[in-house]
């Protein structure tokens, strides 16, 4: 009887929200491959999820951050991509990869979240985007490399939507072009032209800023 | 060799993933050619800014946001079923363990759950005096609207069979009044968690109705299950129901309830 009754979606909408302390990550876990984490989860150890965080939510935001050129947007996303990992890890497969499983679910809520706001990303000041770490230590060349950085993030923003994600897929990712090919729906051969041709916009776009020089803006 | 061929190569040259002794035509052309090196060379330096572009680093938000909804996901009735049948399947693990280790480690009471579906199947309940002076009461609030709150599912036997009886009327494109007022007495004095859950449920589509209001409203107070609780706040403010204004102030400064449940009722009193 139980049988049946898992079956049935009882629980659909928000319930408690309990903002306890992080999960401290257990070091035991280190050795587990990410595949083998996903597939702890799918089979319902919902925990393993919090050390798939740990490990993938930095490069994950760093990635939404640059595809979207907004902090708060990337953030949305990013949650709503793990909360699309709980929700159909049932999905998740055998002979997966979830490194690519977790780029295909990103550009699904990015994807979604560009209709739904319906707008190509704003352009932002892009130093709003920077690392402030910076490890140069004379402070004019430190100023020279933000100021390098704000033109690139500009002519990023400038791409198209199609050609920033691919071209981001290609350089920042831990990925095959086998890969990056199913995230993005086609052939390998055709994300490698894909990846080219924005790489290329993107070089023309920033040599034509670096050009205008700080009369920019 | 010419530079178009070349210069179509770029993708593999440039692309640290290709094996520095691949492509060795190309290569040497471009050893030997000012026009295809001037492009592979902005290029590639447009790649390696690309690739040293700082990171940006997520605020607090995004780890407290995915703790929360992991913990909500790890607390769903969904997913407390399934943490049973997969107890029940791996090596019949005495279920007490596994219910004592949750309550150990602070997670919520589900006791209710338990009640209703570890014991099944359980000779119908028979409706002891507690029940009825609360059905009683309840009655007394809701007959206002001029509706019988009854409680016909809890003559079922099992937990599942009154989920199945509450199930049926989410089929019923206009369940009767009669119907409504047994949804109420389920979500009221079901003791399975699981069964006041799906009552709910089925109650949002009629969430207009004068009866249904009343009577989330009128069971509230006697809800002592977090999720159960946040659950029919939830209904309330869909409902946009301001009569549960002082309930809920009364909930949001009750220190015996569960947090999770006063700082809903909070944000629900801010919504209403
Ligand atoms: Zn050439």
């Amino acid at each position: 009887m139980i049988a049946t009754l898992t079956e049935i979606n009882v629980q659909t909408r928000p319930s408690v929200v309990s903002l306890r302390a992080p999960t401290p990550v257990d070091t035991a876990t280190d050795a587990i491959s990410d595949h083998e984490l996903m597939l702890a989860v799918r089979d319902g150890e919902l925990d393993a999820l919090g050390e798939l965080f740990e490990r993938y939510h930095g490069p994950l935001y760093g990635f939404l951050a640059k595809l979207t050129g907004h902090h708060a947007a990337a953030e949305d996303i990013a949650q709503t991509v793990f909360q699309r990992m709980l929700k159909y890890r049932h999905t998740y497969r055998d002979d997966g990869s979830f490194t690519a499983w977790m780029y295909h679910l990103a550009r699904r809520c990015a994807a979604d979240h560009f209709r739904k706001t319906n707008s190509a990303p704003a352009p932002t000041d892009p130093s709003d985007l920077q690392n402030h770490a910076d490890e140069a230590p004379d402070a004019s060349d430190r100023a020279a490399r933000r100021d390098d950085h704000d033109l690139l993030h500009l002519a990023l923003n400038r791409l198209d939507r199609d050609a920033r994600e691919v071209l981001l897929l290609s350089r920042f990712q831990e990925l095959s072009f086998a890969e990056i090919a199913n995230i993005l729906e086609c052939s390998a051969g055709a994300a490698k032209v894909r990846a080219h041709r924005a790489l290329k916009e993107l070089r023309d776009i920033y040599l034509a800023l670096q050009r205008e020089g700080p009369a920019r803006n | 060799m010419n530079c178009t061929r070349a210069q179509e190569n770029f993708p593999n040259l440039l692309d640290p993933r290709t094996p520095a002794d691949a492509h060795a035509d190309d290569r040497a052309h471009l050893a030997s050619c000012p026009d295809c090196q001037r492009e592979y060379a902005s290029l590639a330096r447009t790649l390696s800014a690309l690739d040293r572009l700082p990171a940006a680093k997520p605020s607090p938000r995004l780890r407290a946001g995915f703790y929360a909804m992991l913990e909500q996901e790890k607390n769903s009735a969904a997913s407390v079923q399934a943490a049973v049948l997969r107890h029940r399947r791996a090596a019949r693990v005495s279920l007490w363990r596994w219910i004592l280790a949750p309550l150990a480690a602070g997670a919520l009471a589900l006791g209710g759950f338990f009640a209703g579906t570890r014991y099944a199947p359980v000779p119908a309940p028979a409706i002891d005096p507690a029940t009825k002076r609360e059905l009683a009461e309840l009655r007394a609030k809701v007959d206002g609207v001029g509706q019988l709150v009854g409680y016909t599912f809890l003559q079922q036997r099992s937990a599942n069979e009154r989920l199945q009886g509450v199930l049926t009327t989410l089929d019923q494109k206009n369940p009767d009044q009669k119907i409504l007022a047994n949804l109420v007495g389920a979500l009221a004095l079901d003791p399975s968690v699981n069964v006041r859950l799906s009552a709910l449920d089925a109650l949002y589509p009629h969430a207009g109705e004068q009866l249904v209001r009343t009577g989330v409203l009128a069971s509230l107070p006697r809800e002592q299950n977090p999720l159960v609780q946040v659950a029919m706040i939830d209904f309330i403010v869909a409902a946009r129901d301001r009569n549960a204004t002082p309930e809920l102030e009364r909930m949001s400064h009750n220190e015996s309830i569960d947090r999770s449940v006063r700082d809903a009722a909070k944000r629900a009193i801010a919504q209403l």
